[in-house]
């Protein structure tokens, strides 16, 4: 008997120890402990519940490719909705995979990011996985992390560039609303793209979706044929920017907002002096002065990799050529 | 079982990488790190739970940055400022060193914290924060420092007491679009501001010494934020020999609007806020003015077009009194290469003696409704002595009928 108390006890002691919480519950060690993909794993040939998705202006991070999954609960639908994010039932996982093309063209993956609505509160939580250089498994992976790369950009230029993987802590930056965490990218007019919502509605996972007449096609943001330089431009700005510069965002305190719908000048950036850019700001005196992207703060620090100029902050470590020539564009045509 | 129990006890003490004290101030656990453990150091951050302490032992440690996101009560310590010292000159990437954000209940004291790219300290929308003995420091005082020194913004309820700012290339110790926030036994040295409250209500700042900056203190609204400032005391403090130039990268912090318009020699600038108490303080040597109220008209004309419910651009009910106040003979060399400088040596040949150490730009609400009121923005100014003030015309700045005049009277507490 004394021996299983103590057995006990030391099972106990084992798990007790002064380190905070390692592994928040709900998430694995390893991303094939989930089950998400058959076969090998660095195919990312999805499991029945995992549906693959794209969107029609992504984020720009380091020319990386992305695969895109959302993993819903058995017997469980999404449900349209006119502004923000879909909804989704508690126990989803949305799985976001990065890859660069190396030197020859080919795919490696750096990391997995998860976003997981918890059963147990309704809360999204987020955690990271950094794949091994075998590209056999991705291990959670919660500090971030640095890694050398060359990678070969959208016009076939290879960059070497130190990649970040954000830690947990950069995940909660850009996922932040007023204290709770969302998710960012699957808006249901960013998703509205490719037939997708059909797709998901004829397959019975997704609930409540309008006619398509009644859904307003979110820009594409490299389709000049489709959209005008005003609608990528603000498309562009909405998804790599908006997420902070909102109200509730992390960029709140600097009263630049760039969301899709923003409509004031002012809150675009347009003749608005910059609050606590510091050298950020290189010497210019506005956000956006209209017809002119050189004296503007927003294209200067698009167009940098400093720390404490980079815009974004995160995420970023070579500049998107073909997203900062859009923005100039933009700023040019702004009525002076 | 007594036996075993306490064997497994000292198991249990030995097992665990990071030593854990018994709770102490309500925390429920206290992790204590060495410099040399930056990585585990930097994983306790991010795994942090609610109602957790870090105490990080004297020593020197390294880091990229650092950050605390969405946790209640928090208390990172060290054995005290040059004791425990936190570099962060390696930072890659990010805005600031230590990052805080969205936390209710966040203390820090007892290190220094130096040489980040961006900011060193920034709490974002956070509550109930207590800032001690940190000392922020970028060691050449110059443009390529980062912003901030320590950084509150957004918050409810800051305390900065004990602490010490240098090198700042914007303010050393800034408190923005806070409410409740009070800033004492300070210093702050070397930086472009010394301190700054800016978009601020219900501050106080008292018993410090700002000293060697461009411009000592400084208590600002600009446009297009959260809300306005107001509600500020001062007083009790030492702001001295703010002489420096300002080394603000040039032109950034807008030229237009931010501190890159305050002119080396500047003790107090007041801009387009209100509600603003300054009293019982020496303000001695700084040698352009001891005391400069402006409107947001003073920096940009126009002003009057970002006005809304988070912005009024003229400085209303301002109370200036019991101040001890001595101004050197001449300007620093500094101001006559600012462009703000160069305003203020303009006023001193306009009125043909010394600069008075109370100027004020005379843009009143009167330029708003088109009336010739009399102090209609209620400035009240109680100070003995003579030569104390002038009136520098700021409307007509730059024009024949531009006339500075020294008359005080309207302006005199009733």
């Amino acid at each position: 008997m004394r021996i299983v108390i103590a057995l006990a006890w030391i099972g106990m002691f084992a798990t007790g120890c002064a380190q905070p919480a390692k592994h928040p519950v709900g998430f694995l060690d390893k991303l094939s402990d989930y089950g998400f993909f058959t076969g090998q794993l660095k195919e990312l040939s999805p499991s029945p519940r995992v549906h693959p998705y794209e969107l029609a202006t992504p984020l720009f991070t380091d020319y990386t490719v992305k695969r895109r999954f959302i993993v819903l609960p058995e017997g469980n639908t999404m449900q349209y909705t006119d502004t923000g994010s879909l909804g989704f039932p508690d126990g989803t996982y949305l799985i976001k995979n990065f890859a660069y093309r190396d030197s020859l063209g080919k795919e490696v993956l750096l990391e997995t990011r998860l976003l997981h609505k918890d059963v147990a509160d309704g809360k999204w939580k987020v955690m990271n996985y950094k794949w091994n250089a075998e590209q056999t498994e991705a291990v959670k992976w919660v500090a971030g992390a640095q890694v050398p790369i060359t990678l070969t950009d959208d016009s076939g230029n290879r960059i070497p560039t130190h990649y970040v993987i954000p830690n947990t802590n950069d995940c909660k930056r850009c996922h932040a609303s007023g204290g709770t965490l969302i998710p960012i990218g699957p808006k249901a007019r960013n998703v509205n793209y490719q037939g997708q919502l059909e797709k998901w509605a004829a397959s019975g996972i997704i609930q409540g979706v309008p006619d398509a007449s009644k859904r307003v096609p979110f820009p594409v943001w490299n389709d000049s044929v489709h959209f005008t330089v005003n609608e990528r431009a603000r498309a562009y700005l909405d998804v790599n920017c908006a997420h902070c510069h909102t109200k509730g965002g992390d960029a709140d305190n600097t009263g630049l907002f760039l969301e899709y719908g923003q409509q004031a000048p002012a809150r675009l950036g347009v003749l608005k002096g910059p609050v606590s850019a510091g050298n950020g700001a290189g010497g210019l005196d506005y956000d956006v002065v209209p017809g002119n992207p050189e004296a503007s703060i927003l294209h200067y620090r698009m167009n940098s990799n400093e720390p404490g100029t980079a815009m974004p902050e995160l995420a970023r470590t070579v500049t998107h050529r073909e997203g900062v020539a859009l923005i100039a564009e933009w700023i040019r045509q702004l009525p002076r | 079982m007594k036996y075993y129990s306490s064997l497994l006890a000292l198991a249990m003490i030995a097992a665990c990488g990071t030593p854990e004290k018994p709770p102490v101030d309500g925390y429920k656990q206290t992790l204590v790190f060495s410099p040399g453990e930056e990585s585990k150091i930097t994983e306790a951050f991010l795994t942090l739970t609610d109602s957790s302490a870090i105490e990080l032992k004297e020593g020197t440690y390294k880091f990229n940055n650092l950050s605390l996101v969405q946790l209640k009560h928090i208390r990172i310590s060290g054995a005290g400022s040059g004791k425990t010292i936190l570099d962060f000159s390696a930072q890659t990437q990010g805005g600031e060193g230590i990052r805080v954000a969205e936390l209710k209940g966040f203390t820090i004291s007892g290190m220094t914290i130096r040489e980040s790219k961006g900011d060193l300290l920034k709490v974002n929308k956070s509550e109930d924060v207590v800032i001690r003995d940190v000392h922020a420091i970028w060691a050449v005082a110059d443009s390529t420092s980062g912003g901030y020194g320590i950084y509150p913004v957004l918050c409810n309820n800051v305390l900065v007491e004990d602490c010490y700012a240098e090198g700042a290339s914007d303010a050393g110790i800034y408190v923005g679009q806070s409410n409740k926030a009070i800033v004492r036994k300070s210093k702050a040295y070397k930086n472009v501001a010394g301190c700054e409250i800016e978009n601020t209500t219900n501050a106080e700042v008292y018993d410090n010494e700002f000293y060697g900056n461009t411009a000592g203190f400084l208590v600002f609204d600009l446009p297009d934020l959260s809300q306005r400032g107001g509600q500020v005391k001062a007083y009790n403090n030492n702001i001295h020999d703010n002489n420096e130039r300002n080394f603000a990268k040039s032109g950034s912090f807008g030229t237009t609007w931010g501190v890159g318009n305050a002119a080396p020699g500047c003790g107090i600038i007041i801009q387009a806020t209100s509600d603003v108490e300054i009293y019982n303080n020496k303000i001695i040597n700084n040698n352009s003015a001891a005391i400069a109220l402006v409107s947001g008209f003073f920096v940009d004309a126009k002003a009057g077009e970002k006005i809304n419910a988070s912005y009024f651009p003229v400085s209303k009910n301002i109370y200036i009194h019991n101040n001890t106040i001595e101004m050197g003979a001449a300007f620093p060399e500094a101001a006559y290469k600012h462009h703000t400088g160069q305003i203020l040596v303009g006023i001193e040949k306009a009125i043909g003696k010394r600069i008075p150490p109370i100027v004020y730009d005379g843009i009143s609400t009167n330029v708003i409704t088109q009336e010739k009121k009399i102090n209609p923005d209620s400035i009240c100014i109680q100070q003995p002595g003579e030569n104390l003030f002038v009136n520098a015309d700021g409307m007509n700045i730059g024009t024949p009928a531009w006339k500075p005049g020294t008359d005080m009277q309207p302006f005199i507490c009733k």
